[in-house]
C-alpha cells in the first residue's frame, strides 16, 4: 500500500457526514436555517459562498493522492463545475463553480473513493499538510505521513475543538529543508530522533501569515512519540479556551501566544498537558507500526541509476533537458527520478488543471509512477516514483498535456491565489498579474540564469499565496476602487523562514512585471558568483538598493 | 413553557434563571460567581444548587464544591461559541462532575452530537430549533475517532492504547 485505506470506520464516518450535510443544505434551502446559522455549517465542509457561485473546497490529506482519486476529481470538474479544478497552497483542490443544490452529491461522489471536504474551512482543525516528497526524499529521518494520518484521524469531527476562535492549521515535516513550512502553521510538528534513536517531535506554535506575519516558536524541544495526541490537546485546549473571540482578526493561536509571550504560553501548555495525562489519547507504538503499514514504499524494481548521470550531458533535445534539470529530482532509490508536473504554464492560471489533464496525469501515474500523485504546497503536482528509463516518454506526454513548461523552482512558478477573479475577499486580481509576469519573462534563458526565485502573490491580506514567504511577495491592495500592489523582498518559507520586507509604496497593476524587472536588475548587478540566489543576496545588501532602482524618479508609485 | 431535552427526551424545563418567576417545582439557577461568593461569606448553599456559567468562567473555581450541585448551565451566548466543550470536558473528565449538565443558548441541532460527546446530558436549544427533529441528531454519528462522555458511538479504538 503507498495509501491510507479507510476501514469501515473511516468510511461510515465519511458517509455520515454526507447524510448529515445533505440534511443540512436541505434546511437552509427550505429556509429553516438562516445564513447566519447555516455559514459555520457550510464553512466547516468547505463550502464558500463566493463572488459568483459557491467554492467548494476539497481536502487532499498530505497532498496525497491515488489515479483513481484523481479520476473522481476530473469527473467532479467535468459533471458538476466548468472541467477544471484549482489546486490551493495547502494541498487541497477547489471547484469555483458548483450549485450549491448538488454539493451534497459531490459529496457522495467523493466519499465513493475514501475522500471528502471535511474541515477545509471553518474555525476548526484544517487538512494536515506535509512534504510533498514524504518517503522519496533523500534528506528525510523518517515518512511523516503516518503520523499526517494519525493526526488527521485525531482531529477529525473533534468534539471539543470544532468551534474554535478560528482556524487551525497543523503541518508535519521529517526534513531539515522542511518543505512542509511548519514555521507559518498554528502548530508545527518536526520529526525528530531522540539520543536512542527513537522517534519524537519538535512542537512549534503561534505561526501564521495573514494581517499579521509571524514566525512559530518552538515550544518543546523533544516530544516523545506516545505524546503526540496529548500534546496537541493541551495546546487545542488552552487556545479554545482562552483565544481570544472578540475580535476575528486577533483570533489566531499566534495573538494568544504573543499576548502571553512564549515562555507563559508554553507553562500553560505544560500544566495542561501533565492534567490532563490521564485522560489524553496516548499513542501506542502499535497504531504507528499500523499506520506504517499502509505507507510502506511501493515494488521498487532493482534498477541502477541511469549512466551517465540524469542531467549531466546533454541528450540532444534542449527540450527535453531542461524539463530534466528543472522539473525531475533526485530519488531514494537507484533507478527512480522524482518529476514535477508544472501547472505553470504560460496562459493559464497558476494551479488549475483541467478535467482531461487530470485523467491523463491519472492514466500516466498508473503507468508510471505505482498510481500516485502529489499535490504541491506551490501549486504543482509530482509523480513521486518513475522509473529513469521511461522519463523522456513521460516528458513527451507531459509535454503534450502542457504539462512540461520546464519552470519549477524558477521565477514563472507562481504561488498565486485566485484573487478578484473568484476570491469575494480579494481587493486585486492575481490570475492577470500572473500572466503579466509570465509574459514578460518568457526567456527561459534568462529564468534559468536566475536561479531559483520564488514569487507569491495573493489578492489581499489574508495571505493565502504566502506573499510574505516569496522571496518576492506581491500583496493586491485597493486603492480607491482601484487594483494596486505592494512588494515584498527577501521572504523565505526555509531555511530559515523569514518575512519579507516592503520596498515601499504599492504600484500599479500595470507596473507589477516592471518592478520586478528592476528587482532582479539589482539582483544580477550585485549578486556573488554565480550560485548566489536572489534571496541570499536580498539578505546580504539589504533592501535599500532595490528600493533605490524601483522607485527612480521615472517611475510613478503612488 | 420551555422544552429542554433532557437524557434524550423532551421535558418541561423546571429551571428558572434571572427576572423569570418561580414557582413550586422549579429551581432557580444562579451565576457561579454569586454561589461561590456566597460560600465564601459562609452562607450555606442549598443542597443540589443548580449555577450558571459563561463562557469565560474558569472551572476550576467551581471544582472545589462540585458536590453541593446538582446542575450546571454551560451558556453559548454566540453562533459559533466554542469555550463550553472545553468546560465540560474538564467538568467531566478531571473534575469527575456526574450531575446534569446542560448546554444553553444559540445551539442548533447541528451541535447536539459533539455536545453530547464532551459531557452534556441537557440541553436548551434556539428556541426556533425543532426538538422533535434534534433528537434524530444525537444519532448523526455512529462512529468516532475520540473517546467520548457518551458510549453510544463506535469509537475507533487505537491499537495498544488506553
Amino acid at each position: 500500500m503507498r495509501v491510507y485505506r479507510y476501514d469501515q470506520i473511516d468510511q461510515t464516518l465519511v458517509n455520515e457526514r454526507v447524510a448529515q450535510f445533505r440534511d443540512q443544505t436541505r434546511r437552509f434551502l427550505a429556509g429553516e436555517l438562516s445564513e447566519d446559522e447555516f455559514r459555520p455549517l457550510r464553512l466547516r465542509n468547505g463550502l464558500y459562498i463566493q463572488r459568483y457561485a459557491p467554492m467548494l473546497r476539497v481536502s487532499i490529506p498530505y497532498g496525497l493522492l491515488s489515479a483513481v482519486q484523481l479520476r473522481m476529481l476530473a469527473h467532479i470538474a467535468r459533471s458538476y463545475d466548468r472541467n477544471y479544478g484549482h489546486f490551493t497552497t495547502r494541498q487541497n483542490i477547489q471547484y469555483n463553480w458548483p450549485a450549491l443544490e448538488r454539493v451534497p452529491d459531490i459529496l457522495a461522489d467523493l466519499a465513493s473513493v475514501e475522500m471528502h471536504a471535511i474541515q477545509t474551512s471553518g474555525n476548526c482543525i484544517r487538512n494536515i499538510t506535509s512534504d510533498h516528497l514524504a518517503g522519496v526524499a533523500p534528506d528525510e529521518i523518517a515518512d511523516p505521513r503516518p503520523y499526517c494520518e494519525i493526526i488527521r484521524q485525531w482531529a477529525a469531527l473533534h468534539p471539543e475543538f470544532s468551534y474554535l476562535p478560528r482556524k487551525f492549521k497543523i503541518a508535519v515535516t521529517a526534513s531539515p529543508a522542511d518543505r512542509a513550512a511548519v514555521e507559518i502553521h498554528d502548530v508545527g510538528v518536526r520529526l525528530r530522533r531522540g539520543s536512542n534513536g527513537e522517534i519524537g517531535f519538535e512542537i512549534l506554535a503561534g505561526g501564521g501569515l495573514g494581517r499579521t506575519p509571524i514566525l512559530g516558536k518552538v515550544i518543546r524541544r523533544f516530544l516523545p512519540q506516545a505524546d503526540l495526541l496529548a500534546y496537541l490537546t493541551a495546546i487545542l485546549r488552552v487556545y479554545n479556551r482562552y483565544g481570544r473571540r472578540d475580535n476575528i482578526h486577533k483570533a489566531r493561536i499566534k495573538i494568544l501566544l504573543r499576548a502571553l509571550g512564549a515562555e507563559e504560553f508554553t507553562r500553560q501548555v505544560e500544566q495542561e498537558f501533565e492534567a490532563g495525562r490521564q485522560s489524553a489519547p496516548k499513542l501506542a507504538a502499535q497504531e504507528v507500526e499500523r499506520m506504517n503499514a499502509f505507507f510502506a514504499p511501493p515494488a521498487y524494481q532493482t534498477i541502477s541509476d541511469s549512466t551517465p548521470v540524469i542531467g549531466s550531458v546533454s541528450s540532444g533535445n534542449p527540450g527535453y533537458d531542461a524539463w530534466l534539470r528543472y522539473n525531475t529530482r533526485r530519488h531514494k532509490v537507484p533507478g527512480y527520478r522524482v518529476v514535477f508536473v508544472s501547472l505553470k504554464k504560460h496562459g493559464e492560471a497558476p494551479g488549475d488543471m483541467s478535467g482531461e489533464q487530470m485523467d491523463a496525469l491519472a492514466a500516466l501515474a498508473d503507468r508510471v509512477s505505482f498510481g500516485m500523485v502529489r499535490v504541491t504546497h506551490d501549486q504543482n503536482l509530482v509523480l513521486a516514483d518513475v522509473p529513469q528509463s521511461t522519463l523522456l516518454d513521460v516528458w513527451r506526454e507531459l509535454d503534450a498535456l502542457g504539462l512540461a513548461t520546464p519552470n519549477i523552482g524558477t521565477l514563472t512558478d507562481m504561488i498565486c491565489c485566485p484573487g478578484l477573479d473568484f476570491c469575494s475577499l480579494a481587493n486585486a486580481g492575481s490570475i492577470d498579474v500572473a500572466k503579466q509576469i509570465h509574459a514578460r519573462f518568457d526567456d527561459l534563458d534568462y529564468l534559468y540564469d536566475l536561479g531559483p526565485v520564488e514569487i507569491k502573490m495573493s489578492g489581499c491580506m489574508n495571505a493565502c499565496g504566502h506573499h510574505h514567504i516569496g522571496h518576492i511577495g506581491i500583496l493586491g491592495v485597493d486603492k480607491h476602487g482601484k487594483e494596486w500592489y505592494q512588494i515584498t523582498i527577501g521572504g523565505s518559507s526555509t531555511g530559515p523562514a523569514a518575512l519579507g520586507e516592503v520596498i515601499g509604496p504599492s504600484v500599479p497593476k500595470d507596473q507589477v512585471a516592471d518592478t520586478i524587472a528592476r528587482l532582479l536588475e539589482v539582483y544580477v548587478r550585485e549578486r556573488h558568483g554565480d550560485h548566489e540566489r536572489f534571496v541570499d543576496a536580498v539578505r546580504r545588501i539589504g533592501i535599500e538598493p532595490f528600493q533605490e532602482r524601483v522607485y527612480e524618479t521615472h517611475h510613478s508609485p503612488a | 413553557m420551555r422544552h429542554i431535552i433532557h437524557r434524550r427526551e423532551l421535558v418541561a424545563d423546571d429551571v428558572r434563571y434571572a427576572g423569570e418567576a418561580s414557582g413550586p417545582g422549579t429551581r432557580a439557577a444562579q451565576p457561579a460567581a454569586q454561589f461561590i461568593a456566597a460560600l465564601s461569606a459562609g452562607q450555606a448553599s442549598a443542597a443540589a444548587a443548580a449555577v450558571l456559567i459563561g463562557p469565560a468562567d474558569e472551572v476550576e473555581a467551581l471544582a472545589p464544591h462540585l458536590a453541593l450541585l446538582s446542575l450546571i448551565v454551560v451558556e453559548f451566548p454566540k453562533i459559533g461559541e466554542g469555550r463550553g466543550y472545553s468546560q465540560a470536558r474538564l467538568l467531566r473528565q478531571r473534575y469527575g462532575y456526574a450531575g446534569e449538565l446542560r448546554a444553553r443558548g444559540a445551539l442548533k441541532r447541528d451541535q447536539l452530537f459533539f455536545l453530547a460527546r464532551c459531557g452534556f446530558n441537557s440541553f436548551d436549544l434556539d428556541p426556533a430549533e425543532d426538538l422533535e427533529a434534534a433528537l434524530g441528531s444525537f444519532n448523526d454519528f455512529s462512529v468516532a475517532y475520540q473517546g467520548g462522555s457518551d458510549a453510544v458511538v463506535q469509537v475507533r479504538r487505537r491499537a495498544g492504547s488506553a
